[in-house]
């Protein structure tokens, strides 16, 4: 292999991430190496420090423009810790409520508006599938595209309803809820979740929920497949069907380690139950390649810099030890990305609701990772279908809610203490590493899901997950890399959330790219 | 007429501060009982329902192409230039106004967006909150008294 077969693209994925930017090397059509670039630094660390204990449940919710519950929720877990609050009931249901919506709207939104959206890439026009995909997913005409952006925000109205305030729901406090349903709100969100299952199942699965909760391996998938008409048109069917085609199976392997830091606790006498023993629905845990899962130590969790723009130290640091001082030099020739590199035991891991499919023990994606390995098929999979993990329970669990119980118990105050919040939000695992000192914060780590996935190489040189997922990728076209595309997509980035302006020259695909070779 | 006025963008980012100076402004005002004021911070297409509902919004929000120089301009949804039309996570203010008559029942409220182009000043964030507050009720959805600052 001579030098001088290798090429580079820097990709703007600007309808995946406006602050997020990969540097491919691929040589004969196929990717031999990636960088994963963040490129803004973000300083919720810093910003925090010096400010009221409690100030950490308004900012932080900041740091998203679409996870902002679950910031909100971390933030205040963290605290509860710390101040050794023991949540009533009700407060856990409504959590768990307002979490659950947050999700199923930003899996059907990434699933329909954006990761489906390359399916009538020019790319494939010649391709069988495509006029049914323009049909389905075109901007603003499809009649997915319609029903999706009308049904999320539907299911979106629950947080509105229960946190009493939207947007910006500043509702989960350390000791519970602040705000109080009444019977009437409860009714409204049995409502919505039932007028939303009903649409999931005719459009997106087509087939009752009762239906896809039989798919328990690869073999159930292809029987349900062919089973009958309906479920081949619903978009999930479709997925499947154009995920064939071009081969989603074979793109995006990555390391193959997974990681969740689980979520939705289990409340007393709740008719709800989870797969395993774990006291949450969805449980947390650690699965190496090819390995069973182990649970969930926070205590593993560190976070290297050694090719990230922060002031250097070796190897990597607990959260709550943790350095965030920016550093930038004209002369760096290591550091590439604002992102620091998280790592579980020292080995970079995915996040997601792949992993959390894994790690809560769902028995049709342990065997397609069995079968097959990671991919970016199997990852869009999970996250199209995790609505149909949680939507029984959310209406078992709006019924649960006692309106004459309480919503919250007092703390009166955070108490000197180090803590910690740990959630999957939509996007994978999200922790907020916590310390009060004196009524203030003299510490705060956050780690996104997006800091797993689009992590840079760690202090071992170690590529990040997405990094990792991207080699052996073909490239058919170098100008439209719909492939790289697919890839990233499947991991769901998310960093831009910060800002948003409207501009008058907005690149008019969203895809712009430049190449260099 | 029931108006809502809602200011975008993010309070620790100078860049896309000006929709929350502009709340906080108006929020020290005393507003007329049919005036709802929110903060919309990042919620882009979460704003949807707050499209809802009433027959007049007012969008405050940092812009940026829309003239030569930092001041404020009035726009009017209907007569945008074209905008990406791919969702995605930096989806904001332009994707929402064009999804908006394509889910929402009718009548769809009458929209006008008061952007802040360059620096969000203090002079600039206040002419921007008289601007809206003249705006509320405006049968032609423009200021009733329209300054040279506000020339689009």
């Amino acid at each position: 292999m001579s030098e001088n077969r290798k090429k580079t693209i820097d990709v703007a994925l600007n309808r995946v991430e406006g602050d997020l930017e990969l540097r491919i090397e691929h040589e004969d059509g196929v990717v031999t190496n990636a960088w994963s670039k963040g490129i803004m630094y973000r300083g919720f660390e810093n910003m925090l420090k010096g400010r009221g204990a409690l100030d950490g449940l308004v900012l932080t919710p900041r740091v998203c423009g679409i996870c902002g519950t679950a910031h909100l929720l971390t933030a205040a877990k963290a605290l509860d810790m710390i101040s050794g609050a023991q949540l009533p009931v009700n407060a856990l249901l409504v959590r768990n409520l307002a979490m659950m919506a947050e999700h199923i709207q930003s899996d059907l939104r990434h699933g329909i508006l954006m990761f489906m959206q390359d399916c009538h890439n020019p790319a494939y026009a010649s391709l069988p599938l495509y006029g049914e995909a323009v049909r389905r997913y075109q901007a603003f005409k499809g009649r997915s595209v319609i029903g999706a952006i009308g049904m999320t925000k539907k299911i979106l109205e629950i947080v509105a309803i229960l946190g009493g305030q939207w947007p910006n729901s500043s509702f989960i406090v350390p000791g519970g809820v602040a705000s109080v349903p009444t019977f009437n709100d409860i009714v409204n969100c049995t409502y919505i979740i039932n007028l939303f299952t009903t649409w999931y199942e005719e459009q997106i699965l087509g087939c009752p929920l009762e239906r896809w909760q039989q798919v328990r391996s690869e073999q159930d998938l292809q029987a349900w497949l062919d089973e009958s008409d309906a479920h081949r048109d619903g978009d999930l069917g479709f997925f499947i069907r154009f995920a064939r085609l071009v081969g989603l199976d074979r793109l995006g392997r990555g390391h193959g380690n997974f990681v969740s830091f689980g979520q939705l606790e289990l409340p007393q006498g709740s008719a709800v139950r989870g797969r395993t023993a774990d006291p949450l629905l969805l449980a947390a845990g650690f699965i190496g390649q090819g390995q069973a899962p182990a649970g969930c130590d926070q205590e593993l969790v560190t976070e290297h810099v050694a090719y990230s723009h922060f002031v250097d130290y070796p190897g990597g640091l607990h959260p709550s030890e943790g350095l965030t001082q920016p550093y930038v030099s004209p002369y760096e020739i290591i550091k590439y990305s604002f992102c620091k590199a998280p790592r579980y035991n020292g080995r970079p891991a995915e996040t997601g609701p792949l992993a959390q499919m894994l790690t809560s023990g769902h028995p049709l994606f342990a065997d397609m990772i069995a079968a097959g390995g990671p991919n970016a098929y199997v990852r869009e999979l999970a996250r199209l279908t995790r609505p149909a993990e949680l939507l029984p329970a959310m209406k078992t669990w709006a019924g649960e809610i006692d309106p004459e119980a309480p919503f919250y118990h007092s703390v009166r105050e955070i108490p000197d203490g180090h803590g910690y919040g740990l959630i999957d939000a939509s996007r994978g695992a999200l922790g907020h590493w916590v310390e009060i000192s004196r009524q203030k914060i003299a510490h705060y780590q956050i780690i996104t899901p997006t800091a797993w996935n689009g992590s840079p190489r760690d202090h071992d040189g170690v590529r990040g997950p997405w990094e990792e997922a991207l080699i052996g990728t073909p490239i058919a076209d170098p100008d439209n890399p719909v492939e790289i595309g697919h890839v990233i997509r499947s991991f769901d980035a998310c960093q831009v959330c910060s800002v948003h302006l409207l501009t008058n020259n907005a690149p008019a695909t969203g895809r712009s790219r430049c190449v260099r070779v | 007429m029931r108006t809502r006025i809602i200011c975008i963008g993010n309070p620790f980012i100078a860049a896309d501060a000006a929709g929350p100076m502009v709340h906080d402004i108006l929020a020290g005002r005393s507003l007329p009982a049919a005036v709802e004021l929110v903060d919309g911070g990042l919620a882009g297409l979460r704003l949807l329902p707050l499209l809802e509902g009433c027959d007049q919004v007012i969008v405050v929000d940092a812009v940026e192409g829309f003239r030569d120089e930092p001041g404020i301009v009035i726009l009017d949804p209907a007569a945008l230039p074209p905008v990406p039309v791919d969702y995605g996570h930096q989806a904001g203010l332009a994707y929402l106004l064009q999804a908006a008559p394509h889910v929402l029942d009718p009548p769809l409220p009458a929209i006008v967006v008061v952007g802040i182009e360059g620096p969000a000043t203090d002079a600039i964030c206040r002419e921007a909150a008289r601007i809206c507050l003249d705006t509320v009720g405006s049968a032609s959805g423009r200021p009733c008294r329209l300054q040279p600052v506000c020339a689009g």
